[in-house]
């Protein structure tokens, strides 16, 4: 089973920074992804993730989300071809010599644009959100999160979710295989596929909603009902957390130097 | 140090109450286990104990219950009583909300100890008394049931509160992993620390518990010493594959209906099944035997299709089960998975046994329907919402909706867990009655009692292999 969005325990580079610097460079570089019209500042962003990962030996991680991103990317440009329109147009998907619809659906430069930019948006905010889990022990999520002033009650909604997603992926397939027993045969085409998930999706549901009073239980006994902050453990800086922070300021100043010239 | 008089309580938006008029005392560095059947208010007794009940539940108290002379009541919610009392469920995956053991263990003693090596002193000591060191930086959902249950354990012993309250530990586990959580039990009560057990078996428990309280329907039904109760019960740990004192099975000239050959799969790099070999005659009641992890559920997989094996053969009556597809399989071999509720997902009774009728085009469902809705006695319980029925009653259900689909072969997977003895045998009766009818059953488990008492052949498996293979003698009384 594949682990999605789980701490992989390693001593790499990434591993290594303060998690508190990590967070910082998520939250700056997600920030000027979402400022930036620019695909060659967006494309240079994704580059430096992807020599982050390699640096860090989770450039596995990064190419198993390949499938699902080029999936996002190619919906995301059909959505903003067919409805956004702008510029000079390349094709129309309805050609001209057909009367009454002839030349419907233009392709334009507008269109194309704005869904690349999209794209290139969502990947860099996935990969670097994905990396930046994949390399931070889960007490340290913690302790950055709360160094941002989260309050403690979302960040244990954050924590228990991505905790239990091993658990349901789990659980999805021990109800699929119950389900195949009875001779389930997932229907075809979109609406008997939508309609065949009901076998899998409800037990699954109702399941985990028979958890929550055991896991709201628990989290009283551990005494985290009184808890209103967790005392911060001491943060520790490096000189490569500056090293990490000089290289961010650098690719901020090309930013604003680009977006300026 | 506990203690309860004329206490009953109504769950809200219930009429009949959950607890009767129940009367006890329970004194520091007590061992106290509580046992009774499905249903008698195990599980209320022990949220009233740890005060849930007072505090976080609501519904209808009435009686007196006190904790150190003060009564449960007046205490400052969980937050005051969770320095004294702490509680371990009995949904081991559920409670343990952290991603890495460690981490779990550590969650709630960030509030008691102030220094960090106070707290990786406290971790390490109670990962040692529950032998986990070893599993520090897993992740829960990556354990087996002993070893969620074990770090469950570690996490409440962590908080260093003077009484432990425990829901139905081992219910889930095999003969070595509850050994284990009892031989926890028992280096806790040394340690003078108050613990309170539920569980619904007895083994193992003689000579470990103070006192025993048997609940039925909500009341105290006996009280005292396990000695004085239940003199007659096998109160000690019995694995008998460890050292089978049975006679070898013979095999039967007839031919086979399932024949497995060599069969070997593989989990990533985990072997789970290597150079099985089996030969399983028509009408049989085979019970295959084994410990957590030993492939017995791996094993029944290959049997409908749901696995497919690395190598080796399978043949089911005259399919061979490696490359027939799942749709034609299933209608031969009827696999139960041992939760129920992984199963049930309709609006009512009838519509769940018909799902898989539908799926496979059977004739006349409604007759189908109530017949194994008789057959199961659910009879009249046809337009009721499937969750809404007792964990034993939804057991059946899960079993008459592969029965309607009429396989020849029928294979339970650990179909005991969670019922008590009552419900255990009546879901072995209704085996033994499908087994006279020439249906060929295959039970899964890691219970002993129930596998000696109706299978007609015990196959033995540990480690992916099978270890020994009897037959069941019961003489003139069967």
């Amino acid at each position: 089973m594949s682990e999605i969005l789980q701490y992989i325990p390693g001593a790499s580079l990434l591993h290594r920074l303060s998690p508190v610097t990590k967070l910082l460079m998520v939250i700056l570089i997600v920030a000027m992804s979402v400022l930036t019209p620019s695909l060659i500042f967006l494309g240079g962003l994704i580059l430096a993730i992807f020599l982050g990962a390699v640096l860090s030996g989770m450039h596995r991680e990064i190419y198993n989300q390949v499938p699902f991103l080029i999936i996002l990317g190619l919906f995301l440009l059909l959505i903003t071809t067919l409805t956004v329109h702008g510029g000079e147009t390349f094709f129309t998907i309805i050609p001209e010599g057909i009367p009454v619809i002839g030349g419907g659906l233009p392709v334009t430069e507008g269109g194309l644009g704005l869904g690349l930019l999209f794209t290139f948006r969502f990947v860099v905010m996935i990969l670097s959100f994905q990396l930046f889990i994949v390399t931070t022990r889960p007490s340290e999520l913690v302790t950055s999160l709360l160094a941002f002033r989260m309050p403690v009650d979302y960040i244990l909604m954050f924590l228990i979710a991505l905790r239990f997603i091993p658990s349901l992926q789990l659980e999805a397939k021990r109800i699929h295989e119950a389900q195949v027993s009875r001779g389930y045969n997932p229907g075809s085409g979109v609406i008997g596929r939508v309609r065949s998930l009901r076998p899998i999706i409800i037990p699954l549901v109702a399941n985990s909603l028979a958890k929550t009073q055991v896991l709201g239980l628990t989290l009283d006994m551990r005494g985290y009902r009184s808890k209103k902050t967790l005392p911060l453990h001491a943060l520790e800086f490096h000189k490569r957390d500056g090293v990490a922070l000089f290289l961010l300021a650098m690719v901020i100043l090309a930013f604003i130097y680009h977006h300026l010239a | 140090m506990i203690l309860a008089s004329s206490l009953s309580y109504t769950y809200p938006y219930t009429q009949t109450p959950a607890l009767r008029d129940i009367t006890l005392s329970i004194g520091a560095g007590e061992l106290i286990l509580i046992t009774g059947p499905t249903a008698a208010g195990k599980t209320t007794l022990c949220l009233a104990l740890a005060g849930i009940l007072h505090h976080e539940l609501g519904g209808v108290i009435t009686g007196h219950l006190s904790f150190q002379g003060k009564p449960i009541a007046e205490y400052d919610g969980m937050r005051e009583l969770n320095t004294h009392i702490s509680m371990v469920f009995d949904d081991a995956d559920a409670q343990l909300i952290f991603t890495s053991v460690e981490e779990e263990i550590a969650s709630g003693l960030e509030t008691r100890l102030s220094t960090a090596s106070e707290r990786v002193s406290r971790i390490n000591e109670v990962m040692n008394v529950c032998d986990i060191t070893h599993l520090s930086e897993r992740a829960p959902y990556a354990l087996s049931g002993g070893q969620k249950q074990r770090v469950a354990i570690a996490a409440a012993l962590a908080m260093n509160t003077g009484i432990l309250i425990l829901d139905e530990p081992t219910s889930e586990l095999d003969v070595h992993a509850t050994d284990t959580i009892i031989r926890i039990l028992k280096e806790l009560k040394n340690e003078g620390k108050t613990v309170i057990v539920v569980d619904h078996s007895l083994e193992g428990y003689r000579g470990v518990a103070d006192r025993v309280f048997e609940l039925k329907e909500g009341k105290i039904f006996r009280q005292g010493t396990f000695d004085e109760l239940f003199p007659d019960v096998q109160g000690s740990m019995k694995a008998l594959y460890d050292e089978p004192d049975l006679t070898p099975y013979l095999h039967k000239e007839t031919e086979p209906i399932i024949c497995i050959q060599d069969l070997c799969h593989t989990y990533g790099n985990v072997q789970a099944l290597c150079g099985v070999d089996m030969k399983i005659y028509p009408g049989e009641f085979v019970a295959i035997l084994g410990e957590n992890g030993s492939g017995k559920t791996t094993l029944a997989k290959h049997l409908n299709g749901l696995l497919r094996p690395d190598s080796g053969k399978i043949t089911v009556l005259s399919l061979n089960a490696a490359t027939e597809p799942i749709m034609t399989l299933v209608r031969h071999t009827g696999l139960v998975f041992q939760n129920p509720d992984t199963m049930l997902f309709a609006d009512t009774v009838e519509e769940e046994i018909r799902f898989g009728l539908d799926n496979i085009g059977a004739q006349n469902p409604e007759g189908r329907i109530s017949d194994v809705l008789s057959m199961v006695r659910l009879d009249g319980q046809e337009k009721i919402y499937p969750r809404h029925l007792s964990r034993g009653e939804r057991q059946r259900l899960a079993v008459s909706c592969i029965l309607a689909m009429e396989p020849e072969i029928i294979i339970l997977d650990e179909p005991t867990t969670g019922l008590d003895e009552e419900e255990s045998d009546r879901m072995m009766h209704l085996m033994k009655s499908l087994q006279n009818k020439g249906n060929t059953i295959i039970m899964v488990t890691h219970n002993m009692r129930i596998a000696e008492e109706y299978a007609d052949r015990i196959i033995a498996m540990d480690n992916g292999r099978v270890t020994g293979d009897y037959a069941i003698l019961r003489g003139e009384t069967s």
